[in-house]
């Protein structure tokens, strides 16, 4: 029973985690309909930040989260305005291919800075926990869980109640409707993809204290966004969270009884079995 | 519905698929081709060792890019995942001469074979999803295969990889022969694009591309000929992954379902034109030709200098050169490209 959970915590706790890669992801998928292959990067950028800070300026990794949100901030921004917007209205193909290209350059930039070395992040206080009754809880892992929950709340909180970010809606919901009752679409859309590159940066910095990491990591958290955003439904806070949450404690659960050999071929079969019986997710529909 | 059109016979399907189809061509571009096929046939005579393998890896490309063409540049569906079949064949292959002692040739065609029924058994399904859903779900597919065959280790040789038994002739004929194999191939996957973009299937794929509902509505079967189109691609896929297996004697799950393949065959068809016969062609020569000859000086800046290309084509290029050649080429038509998508 303890052990069940503590399994069950052990998912949330990467569930968080998952829901925070995801929900950027899905914000820049759902309003602007492109799929950003480079988010996986930016959010390993985000990480290199916070390992920069911390290793020649020594600041504690949690305080770093700020510096890695503005300047996934600004590539963000420029990314959208300079390149994205270009193709965005032609469909799926250039976009998807375009941000490929994108994906290359970043990698090999960072490659170039910072070597393909494994490098990881760990400040006085890391492996350590306490304990609640039996449970185990690392404090690292509480602290990122409650940066996730803060942050998505922020991005809600900004989606519906400011004025920015109901426009980001509007135009979710129909670009041309939009455009008609003045919204200026191609600065919401730098501005969407900017939002979207903060998160990931800021889940780059969680992440760069909870494991180690190289320059191509990328492709993983993708892969993962894929399928949380499958699972969730698409273009919907709630959604990644539910499908982050879900993937973190199935992840963890099939670990332990399975062993970790065909977890991943398990869960792309999941997000394909979804993708055909249930292409709208588990909570659907996009921002309204 | 489906069932109705599934038995009708292969024979009456061909017929179906391909009858009326305009299959003319102008006198003085036959001539051209004939003398650049011929040219390509004597290559072997002048070059050796090294470049007969870049000409191979060449034609390889060639060939994936313009299978891909098939599914991604005609009916419009982007199978970023299609080297799944690469994969498959290659295993095919390799599994088929090491534990069954199948000679090359046979393993080979088994493997384009067992590639072309999985894009049936996987493409009915989800040859349903469009735009990014189908992306999304090729790519978990490839993911899906490329886990198994890693985990699968007893079987597959895993992540160490497997070693294919060695060909028993001299190394440069071996190389000759491989050459002309892929050339074969090649003309194969041309042949198969001309067909296709002459025929009623490439009006079908093309209408649908465009619109599909109004495809559907115009009496096109969309999810017949989508899952003809990804088949034929598949199938073309698969031999070359399996010539691959037996070029290389080695193969291992990384190499066999790179995805970066995949991305390298999608910049090509967009380079030379997607939905054009010869577009994909030339842009796999293309980006094969710099990729071999300038940045072999700089490695490390390699992938780096492919991504700016593949920006760079995406922004200002995006219906390939072939467009290019059509009109005429000035810095104003880039920049009206440009400004014509942007919004």
């Amino acid at each position: 029973m303890i052990l069940a959970l503590q399994i069950l915590l052990n998912g949330i706790f990467l569930g968080a985690i998952y829901a925070n890669i995801a929900v950027g992801f899905s914000l820049a998928w759902g309003v602007m309909d492109v799929i950003n292959v480079a988010h996986g990067t930016m959010i390993v950028i985000g990480s290199f930040v916070t390992f920069f800070l911390f290793k020649f300026v020594g600041l504690d990794p949690f305080l770093s989260i700020p510096f890695s949100m503005f300047i996934l901030f600004l590539i963000g921004y420029s990314t959208q305005k300079f390149l994205l917007n270009f193709v965005v209205k032609v469909g799926v193909f250039l976009s998807l291919i375009l941000t490929f290209g994108l994906d290359l350059v970043l990698i090999n930039v960072i490659l170039l800075i910072f070597t393909g070395d494994y490098r990881s992040v760990t400040p006085s206080y890391s492996g350590t926990n306490f304990q609640l009754g039996t449970l185990n809880i690392p404090y690292i892992r509480l602290a990122t869980l409650g940066i996730c929950i803060l942050l998505t709340a922020a991005l809600q909180l900004y989606l519906t109640k400011t004025r920015t970010g109901n426009a980001i809606r509007a135009t979710s919901q129909n670009r041309q409707a939009a455009e008609i009752v003045g919204v200026n679409v191609a600065r919401v859309y730098s501005i969407t993809l900017a939002i979207s590159a903060a998160l990931a940066g800021a889940c780059g910095s969680l992440i760069s204290m909870v494991q180690s990491f190289t320059p191509f990591e990328g492709g993983f958290f993708i892969m993962k966004a894929f399928i949380i955003c499958v699972l969730g439904g698409l273009g919907n806070v709630l959604g990644a969270i539910i499908g982050g949450l879900i993937l973190g404690i199935v992840e963890t659960m099939g670990a332990r009884l399975l062993g970790t050999g065909f977890q991943e071929a398990i869960s792309a079969i999941i997000m394909i079995l979804v993708l055909i019986f249930m292409p709208k997710g588990i909570v659907g529909s996009k921002y309204k | 519905m489906f069932i109705d059109h599934w038995q009708l016979t292969i024979e009456k399907w061909l017929l179906f698929l391909f009858e009326g189809a305009d299959i003319e061509v102008k006198k003085n571009r036959l001539i051209i081709g004939i003398i650049i096929g011929l040219g390509f046939m004597a290559l072997p005579l002048f070059i050796e060792g090294y470049w007969i393998r870049v000409a191979s890896s060449i034609f390889m490309y060639a060939i994936i890019t313009g299978a891909l063409n098939i599914i991604a540049g005609f009916a419009g569906y982007a199978a970023f995942g299609n080297i799944v079949f690469f994969g498959i064949g290659a295993y095919t292959t390799a599994m088929l001469m090491l534990r069954v002692g199948f000679p090359w040739w046979s393993g080979v065609m088994v493997g384009g074979v067992l590639a072309a029924i999985f894009a049936v058994l996987v493409g009915l399904p989800i040859l349903r999803l469009r735009g990014h859903y189908f992306a999304i779900a090729t790519l978990g597919i490839n993911r899906a295969v490329e886990q198994i065959a890693l985990d699968w280790g007893r079987f597959t040789g895993g992540g160490k990889g497997i070693t294919l038994p060695l060909p028993q002739m001299e190394i440069q004929n071996f190389y000759a022969m491989i050459y002309f194999i892929m050339f074969g191939l090649l003309l194969l996957t041309i042949l198969a694009n001309f067909l296709i973009a002459r025929g009623r299937l490439g009006y079908a794929l093309r209408a649908i591309r465009d619109n599909e509902d109004a495809a559907e509505a115009s009496g096109i079967f969309a999810p017949t000929c989508k899952v003809i189109a990804w088949t034929i691609s598949a199938f073309l896929t698969g031999l070359t992954g399996g010539v691959f297996a037996y070029w290389f004697s080695f193969i291992e799950p990384a190499t066999a379902f790179d995805i970066m393949i995949a991305v390298k065959a999608f910049v090509m068809m967009m380079l030379g034109g997607a939905g054009t016969v010869f577009g994909p062609i030339l842009g796999a020569f293309l980006l094969e030709l710099i990729s071999e000859t300038v940045w072999g000086q700089f490695l490390t800046l390699h992938m780096l200098i492919l991504g700016i290309i593949v920006v760079g084509v995406v922004i200002f290029i995006p219906r390939g050169i072939l467009e290019l050649f059509r009109k005429k080429i000035s810095l104003a038509s880039l920049i009206r490209n440009v400004r014509n998508q942007s919004i």
